[in-house]
């Protein structure tokens, strides 16, 4: 059922048109990653992109799009898979379960500069650019509920554009906590760290495409950082003209122990 | 009637059993067949072997009585905070309750009996490990902050370029960067010493690094990730030989089993108040008296000063030297009152108990297949702490510590528990840990073992 459900979804799923009410979730400029109950927990509505996101992001959507499910979706069906989940244990197992699904890390990219750093567990994630413009993940771990965190992340986001990496929040996730005590705590914090180092290199990719193109793309740049100011509704990611937050450094204090 | 009965000469010859009526008088402790069965709260009555004395102290213990996550609380963390009995909550929440008040220069009632407490409190810590005078120990925050005490105050004063300090790599954080800062500073050199074929830090090798150039030997009394003891009386001779101070790191070694300071001859002991049954926020350095004389002050503040002007100031005697500031009065007195807990029940028994857990617990982890722990085996002469840091073939330790937490409320640590250098030498990045004190049973042992195997059993369906 688990490396299926996965199945499914690399696919073009299958459109169903639902009544409008359905729509509100994508219409405000914050993903909220409550669901109304309404929405089904293995198919999702997909609906005319174009009125998906707000205005500003119709000049994004001209491109013709990679793939017709969109990070959000993914973020949702995640989000209520786990939710599902009201027993720990049946957490833990599909957490295990997708560490299966996982593709093979290359030992040429088990480097310092790859490792994630604050987890107590040991996290590589390699991180490129392609063609598109589109983040491409890669992560291994030597733990397997870390394995597991990593795998849901890059389903999500493997293949994703930039401002939809920068565009998930820590809280989006807390669903897939393996502990039912605490939010964004404890063994969450390695996927919280592999998100953050995600989102800071991305961002440094992004920087560096930046450049390249800045001599004349003023309008560019500031359309981007609009993006990102709508995406981040409450401002999550200050504009490229902010002081950055510095993730290298973890959330929490690095001696703090992140086991229960 | 005490002064008469201290002396009995002539009663030598005599059986025990007669004995036994004067020693009651007399309040020694040598007579070790005499049932001290007033020491716990719990109203059990002398002959009461069958119950051990981890069933009767879990009274004391109200958190251990609770469940978590469904299942009941075995807690095997003691190594990194040991829980706390009522009595020391009680002093606590007395000196707050009765008589808080600032101490040391207050003239008022309630001045003048916090004062006495805390000093009280200095002295019961001072006769827990038999230091000559309660001069000698000084109040910290915690046993790190006590080494860097040592480390900025002394060392700083004492090292010169050249200087070698001795360490192991089985040495806790606290007792490692302390120093690096300190010889960063001061040109002094680090030295290592690594450790032997049965996992112990090898004693020849650090008999051979001593040195006239050696100043400062700074050791672990017990490991917390190895399980194993340091000869420190052997190791003070060989450093006196050349001139050199050894400081003891007695963190995991002060709550479990009598250390006494005037046998190890130490010139510095630093041990932690939460790791035995103590509050935390508050940890003693031991120091010789004449070695901290010397000493120039750690931290500058009120009541570590003489007189203060504008342009100099002239500081206090220790220990109030090196105690700036309001201290941690209730914590102390709440140390004080976990001494005399401990005490009541008898430091003697508590080890004998936790040598007879300690085996059990070796026993019963190495029975489970593919577990590797770390540190020597147990044996005649080789005589393990209460605790086991191991690792399980294929299982990342804080997956299998999740997994023992949410499915069966074990709580046991996962990491490199402040030994990563220690973790690097023994080629892991990190281990799972399981601790034991005084309040835990053969049942938790027991439990953990059951919980242990179905975790690995469990993790193992994915393979």
């Amino acid at each position: 059922m688990n490396s299926s459900s996965l199945n499914i979804l690399s696919s073009p799923p299958l459109i169903i048109s639902t009544s409008t009410p359905s729509l509100k979730p994508f219409h405000s400029p914050n993903f909220s990653p409550k669901l109304p109950k309404r929405i089904n927990l293995n198919f999702v509505s997909k609906q005319n992109p174009k009125h998906d996101f707000p205005v500003s992001f119709a000049t994004a959507s001209v491109e013709a799009p990679f793939r017709t499910t969109t990070t959000a979706d993914k973020l949702h069906l995640l989000v209520s898979e786990f939710r599902s989940l009201t027993e720990p244990i049946d957490r833990v197992k599909r957490l295990l379960n997708y560490a299966t699904a996982l593709a093979p890390f290359d030992d040429s990219a088990r480097v310092p500069e790859n490792r994630v750093t604050g987890c107590t567990t040991q996290v590589w994630l390699e991180i490129k650019m392609d063609e598109l413009g589109r983040m491409r993940f890669k992560a291994d771990s030597d733990s397997e509920i870390s394995k597991g965190f990593c795998s849901c992340l890059i389903w999500i986001l493997d293949g994703a554009k930039p401002e939809e990496v920068m565009g998930v929040r820590g809280e989006d996730l807390s669903e897939m906590n393996v502990g039912v005590h605490g939010k964004v705590q404890s063994r969450v914090n390695t996927w919280h760290n592999v998100l953050m180092s995600m989102q800071k290199r991305t961002k440094a990719l992004v920087g560096d495409a930046d450049v390249a193109h800045r001599e004349g793309d003023r309008t560019v740049t500031h359309q981007r950082s609009l993006l990102f100011g709508y995406v981040n509704g409450r401002g999550y990611l200050e504009s490229s003209s902010k002081a950055h937050r510095d993730y290298s450094v973890s959330l929490l204090p690095l001696g703090y122990d992140f086991t229960i | 009637m005490e002064g008469v009965a201290m002396k009995l000469p002539s009663f030598k010859s005599l059986a025990p059993t007669a004995i036994s009526v004067a020693s009651t008088f007399s309040r020694r402790r040598s007579f070790s067949f005499v049932r001290r069965s007033s020491s716990l709260s719990a109203t059990i009555t002398a002959d009461s072997e069958s119950v051990s004395l981890g069933q009767r102290a879990r009274k004391d213990f109200r958190i251990l009585h609770q469940e978590v996550n469904g299942s009941k609380l075995v807690y095997l963390d003691s190594a990194a905070t040991s829980q706390k009995p009522a009595s020391v909550l009680e002093a606590l929440q007395n000196y707050y309750e009765f008589y808080n008040s600032n101490v040391h220069r207050g003239i008022h009632y309630l001045s003048a009996k916090a004062t006495d407490e805390f000093e009280l409190a200095r002295k019961k810590v001072a006769r827990f490990i038999n230091a000559n005078d309660s001069r000698e120990i000084v109040f910290t925050r915690n046993a790190t902050e006590a080494i860097n005490l040592v480390a900025y105050s002394w060392g700083l004063s004492n090292l010169k370029p050249g200087d070698e300090v001795i360490l192991t790599v089985a040495e806790h954080h606290s007792c490692i960067v302390p120093w690096q800062i300190v010889s960063q500073k001061t040109g002094a050199v680090l030295k290592f010493v690594t450790l032997n074929e049965d996992e112990v830090p090898d004693i020849d090798m650090l008999r051979g690094m001593i040195s006239e150039k050696t100043k400062l030997v700074a050791v672990h009394h017990v490991s917390n990730v190895l399980a194993s003891s340091l000869p420190i009386e052997e190791i003070v001779v060989w450093a006196h030989d050349v001139g050199a101070k050894v400081l003891v790191d007695a963190c995991q070694s002060v709550p479990h089993m009598v250390v006494d300071v005037q046998k190890l001859n130490a010139d510095f002991l630093v041990a932690s108040s939460h790791k035995m049954c103590g509050p935390t926020g508050i940890g003693f350095l031991y120091g010789k008296s004449d070695l901290l004389l010397a000493m120039p002050p750690f931290l500058g503040g009120g009541e570590m000063i003489s007189d203060v002007f504008l342009d100099h100031s002239t500081y206090a005697e220790p220990p109030s030297r090196f105690e700036a500031g309001t201290p941690a009065i209730g914590e102390a007195i709440a140390l004080g009152a976990a001494c005399d807990y401990l005490s009541e029940i008898g430091m003697p028994k508590i080890h004998e108990y936790e040598v007879e857990l300690a085996n059990y617990l070796y026993e019963k982890l190495s029975s489970v297949p593919d577990v590797r722990i770390y540190g020597p085996r147990p044996s005649e002469s080789v005589r393990r702490a209460a605790l086991c840091s191991f690792n399980v073939e294929g299982l990342h330790p804080t997956d299998l510590a999740t997994f023992l937490d949410q499915q069966h409320g074990v709580a046991i640590r996962s990491g490199h528990h402040c030994a990563q250098p220690l973790h690097r030498y023994l080629g892991v990045n990190a281990s799972a840990r399981a601790s034991l004190y005084f309040y835990n049973t053969k049942e938790d042992v027991d439990s953990f073992i059951v919980a242990l195997a179905d975790t690995v059993s469990f993790f193992n369906s994915f393979k």
